[in-house]
């Protein structure tokens, strides 16, 4: 059976703010590795060849919100591609907020060696996350991997 | 987390990414504001981008560098401080037998 995916510690760090200890889990499309940046929000669609929106300075983590496939029936990139061009932009790392697609961890479960962390969050964590985003408040993200439980030593 | 009433041009829209799609013959535009990124829709593009239609999309895109307004890709309308309009192109020197029009930033014909 398929080994159960890496957990991610998301520590999000809202200016003037408590930090916020969320988690996710990596997707197997990318390394799975810690990263830090500055939140960014990334609508979908600015994540095709054809989008020509303002590219932010390098150095963030981006958060994409996934909207239910059937909104979207003609996807430009695939969710890899998507995550490549995103690394390609300059971000350290990709969160997807696959709540409202959870196809997404199907799509991005094929290595493809992308060097930037792909995060995949839902729900309640999501949720928190997003919250920070829609308030805009500018915020700080560090990604850690979780380390598994230690066995309790039964000497 | 969907909106049920879509604001401006929307056709389909959410709380957090703003405008999905646009309502026919509307320009589907990217806006950032602060860490936010939504999509907005337009009747006309922003200055210093040009709208392009697409089967599925109505897109705005940019200018070229040395472009403020155009029309096309390739057919500017007022360059960018520092070059000179001629035949939509935008150029640091105006061609033999024109000169250049330091008020309106165009080459124009010598009048003798």
């Amino acid at each position: 059976g398929r080994s159960a995916a890496q957990k991610a510690v998301i520590r999000v760090i809202p200016l003037k703010v408590e930090p916020i200890l969320l988690e996710g889990e990596f997707a197997d499309v990318a390394e799975v590795t810690p990263a830090e940046g500055k939140l960014l929000q990334s609508h979908p669609l600015s994540l095709c060849n054809t989008s020509e929106d303002e590219h932010p300075e390098s150095g963030f983590i981006t958060i994409v919100k996934l909207e239910q496939p059937d909104r979207d029936p003609n996807p430009c990139l695939s969710l890899a591609n998507k995550a490549k061009l995103a690394g390609e932009r300059g971000a350290r790392a990709i969160l997807f907020d696959i709540t409202d697609d959870e196809s997404a961890a199907d799509q991005l479960r094929k290595p493809r060696g992308l060097s930037q962390p792909v995060v995949l969050i839902r729900g309640h964590d999501a949720e928190l996350l997003m919250g920070v985003v829609n308030k805009n408040r500018e915020a700080h993200v560090k990604i850690e991997v979780k380390e598994p439980p230690a066995w309790p030593d039964y000497d | 987390n969907v909106s049920q009433g879509c604001q401006g041009g929307c056709a389909t829209c959410s709380d957090y990414n703003g405008c999905l799609s646009c309502k026919p013959r509307l320009f589907f535009v990217l806006e950032r504001i602060g860490m936010k990124q939504i999509g907005v829709c337009l009747s006309s593009c922003p200055s210093g981008y040009y709208g392009t239609r697409y089967p599925d999309i109505n897109k705005c895109a940019k200018c070229k560098a040395d472009c403020d307004t155009c029309f096309t890709r390739n057919f500017c309308t007022k360059c960018k401080s520092g070059f000179y309009l001629y035949s939509g192109k935008c150029l640091e020197k105006c061609p033999g037998g024109l000169e250049a029009n330091n008020h309106t930033m165009e080459c124009t014909s010598i009048v003798h």
